[in-house]
């Protein structure tokens, strides 16, 4: 009732967030086995960063990341963290081990901010792994 | 000196002969494309006397190099009706390069509905290898999980073992050529274009090799070679998909499950969403938890000896017994998110009966979802499911029929949305939401295959790193030069993922270059990679368009452009033009 009357006022947003993998153990439950599904509740303003910090997942874990089913980060390269998040997105995290080969995502929907952090890149960012922080 | 064994099935006669010049720096792909480009009219019947199946090891099959047990089978397809290359990892091409064999041609037509198997085997007196046929009256209409152990029993366990199953007898046009995985089991597969049917055409069942006493394969110069595989073995280990403990061998290829589920590509219910609600309990993290529960599986499994990705898995049972090997990420996501099925248990069932049947688990996928659509079963009914399969094993017209493949399947059954280019099933990646991949499936030599796109270092692309990967333009340059540089690694015998450490460690791809020097006596530097695949292409093109197809074939299913998919709510937009100018620019 209490959250219901929050929301309302738009004190809190709920954040949908899927954990993959080792990343799962972030969810407070240790055993969560191969995934963790959270409804998280965030103040509205919140962000990616906001996010990593409730949730304790150190930069060097963390892996491919969605929001929205956009990639907004892989390892080594995570413009994300200043991302605004907003009422009801999904977020999609996985573990540093996860991968998206190159040639099975181009053309795929991408956040502004990674597109951006690709282009700076030399090639366009054409790699599988990335070892620099974006 | 290697020879080509040519065999004809109309007497059982064969001959070794000396390998041509022209094919001298050729092996995998492109030996089997050129072979098949120069020997086979294209508008012969596939599964008539003139079409011809080749199987050739990799240029490095057979050395020392790490993953390089990769056989490339070549024929006209019956699926497709394209010139068709079909890969796979075992020992079986390891043998034949090790007995000094480039490549072996069957050609003729079975006699008198007789199968045989051909006996391939290291003659120490002669030096050479001997070749002997036997009967196979006894190993027809069975399931080969039956018949493997008995062919192993009968010519020793260090035999490779490469044939055909029912599907093959039948042939039906989804019909995979099988081959041993490293514990014995026929789990390996050159699954895709049909060219199981092609085999039996020939009246051959099996090809069983013995490579005891069998020299090493000859080094034209040791130094380079063993430079060249310590540098690819070195980038091998280090890059964080390829190394032990890496994306591939922790989760297998079913890692990409969630991956493409979250970016919204992964095809569900006959390609009508792109996102499964059960992925994450199909998912390469979902298995590797189900092995660690239940015991008695494996995650990190190799296809064939010397391999250093090791991406292969055994599931197991509840009990911990074995329910099948291997389960990749594309067959998990065809019985599973394609057919609406989330269930492990069910999928690995699916996937044993495709293997034990002689097919192609994408193409098998992808029929049953057909048969969802039209309404033989409901979509996430795995035990209905099953029962379809069995109609497809005991061969009733209506197994028949789905043994035939997707398109087939949705012109008997009345169905417009088939996921089909050039007749053959997509995989599982959705070109609507992955547009570079709906270039790579519209355009290939070889109908929708998503193994026809791998890439290399951008500053070694023929677009020199130009193209703006981000733009329209850059998707039909990228597809192109990816395109050839797969043509390329399929030639080489090495396994297409090392294309995953080669484009981010540069001396791994140099490392390639150095070890096909050491064998072949050639001079080849990474932009020669480029310029080979190039050449290939051509040559499978030019094969392609003398058998009828044109710029008009190189486009996907009408309904992926106005049907939008959710999330994203896109269709396919890329222009024909754009399409046109993969092979326009060539």
């Amino acid at each position: 009732m209490q959250d219901g009357l929050l929301l309302q006022e738009g004190v809190i947003m709920m954040i949908d967030v899927w954990l993959y993998g080792e990343i799962a153990s972030y969810s407070g439950n240790t055993d969560a086995g191969a995934y963790a599904h959270l409804e998280m509740e965030m103040t509205p303003g919140s962000t990616m960063r906001d996010v990593l910090s409730r949730l304790c997942i150190p930069a060097a874990e963390r892996g491919p990341t969605f929001i929205n089913s956009a990639l907004s980060a892989m390892s080594g390269l995570q413009p994300d963290l200043g991302h605004v998040l907003a009422d009801n997105d999904r977020i999609g995290i996985f573990s540093a081990v996860s991968m998206w080969p190159y040639q099975y995502r181009f053309g795929a929907k991408m956040t502004p901010e990674l597109a951006a952090a690709l282009k700076k890149l030399p090639g366009g960012g054409l790699h599988h792994a990335y070892d620099a922080e974006g | 000196m290697r020879k080509i064994l040519r065999i004809n099935m109309m007497d059982r006669s064969f001959q070794f002969e000396d390998v041509p010049k022209a094919y001298h720096d050729l092996g995998g792909r492109g030996l089997t494309s050129t072979i098949v480009s120069n020997e086979v009219k294209p508008t012969v019947h596939p599964l008539g006397p003139h079409n011809k199946i080749v199987f050739a090891p990799g240029i490095v099959t057979g050395t020392a190099a790490s993953t390089s047990g990769r056989v490339s089978v070549g024929a006209k397809s019956p699926l497709t009706g394209t010139i068709k290359e079909s890969n796979a990892g075992s020992q079986f091409p390891q043998d034949l390069a090790r007995m000094g064999i480039k490549a072996i041609i069957i050609e003729g037509y079975q006699q008198d509905d007789k199968y045989w198997l051909i006996h391939i085997k290291w003659d120490e007196k002669a030096k050479a290898p001997k070749v002997a046929f036997f009967p196979a009256d006894e190993y027809l209409d069975r399931g080969l999980y039956e018949v493997f152990p008995e062919i192993f029993a009968r010519f020793g366990n260090k035999v490779s073992i490469s044939g055909i199953g029912i599907a093959g007898e039948r042939r039906y046009l989804n019909s995979g050529v099988v081959f041993n995985d490293t514990d014995g089991r026929p789990s390996r597969y050159s699954g895709r274009g049909g060219l199981g049917a092609v085999l039996g055409s020939k009246g051959v069942k099996f090809i069983v090799t013995d490579r005891t006493g069998a020299p090493a394969v000859p080094l034209q110069d040791k130094g380079i070679f063993e430079q060249g595989r310590k540098k690819l073995v070195d980038a091998l280990r280090n890059h964080p998909i390829t190394k032990p403990g890496g994306g591939l061998n922790t989760l297998g290829t079913a890692v990409l499950v969630n991956i493409i589920n979250e970016a919204g590509g992964l095809p569900t219910h006959n390609f009508r969403e792109g996102r499964f609600e059960g992925a994450a309990k199909i998912s390469g993290e979902a298995m590797a938890q189900l092995v660690k529960e239940r015991g008695g599986g494996r995650m990190g499994h190799p296809c064939h000896p010397g391999c250093i990705i090791q991406c292969s898995n055994i599931i197991p049972k509840p009990d911990g017994s074995e329910l099948v090997s291997v389960i990749e990420y594309e067959t998990t996501w065809a019985f599973g998110a394609n057919c609406g099925i989330d269930s492990l248990d069910t999928i690995g069932e699916l996937t044993r009966m495709t293997n034990d049947f002689g097919m192609d688990t994408i193409e098998m996928g992808g029929t049953i979802a057909i048969a969802m659509e039209a309404g033989l079963a409901e979509f996430g009914d795995g035990q209905k499911a099953i029962e379809l399969m069995k109609e497809v094993g005991k061969g009733t017209p209506l197994g028949r029929l789905l043994g035939n493949g997707a398109t087939l399947a949705g012109k008997a059954l009345g169905v417009i949305r088939v996921p089909s280019v050039k007749g053959q099933n997509m995989p599982a990646y959705e070109p609507r939401a992955i547009k570079g991949i709906g270039v790579t499936y519209a355009t290939s030599t070889m109908g929708a295959d998503h193994t026809s796109g791998y890439t290399i270092a951008p500053e070694n692309l023929a677009s020199g790193g130009q193209s703006d990967p981000l733009s329209l333009e850059g998707k039909a340059d990228l597809s192109r030069t990816f395109q050839e540089a797969t043509a390329f690694i399929d030639s080489t015998g090495h396994c297409l993922f090392i294309a995953f450490a080669i484009l981010d460690i540069p001396t791994g791809f140099e490392g390639v270059m150095e070890e096909c020097n050491g064998v072949l006596g050639t001079n080849w530097t990474v932009d020669d990679a480029i310029r080979i695949g190039t050449e290939i292409l051509k040559i499978e093109r030019a094969f392609n368009e003398s058998a009828g197809f044109t710029k008009a074939d190189d486009r996907l299913p009408e309904f992926m452009y106005y049907e939008k998919l959710p999330p994203h709510n896109v269709a396919f937009d890329i222009p024909d033009e754009e399409l046109d100018s993969v092979y326009g620019k060539m």
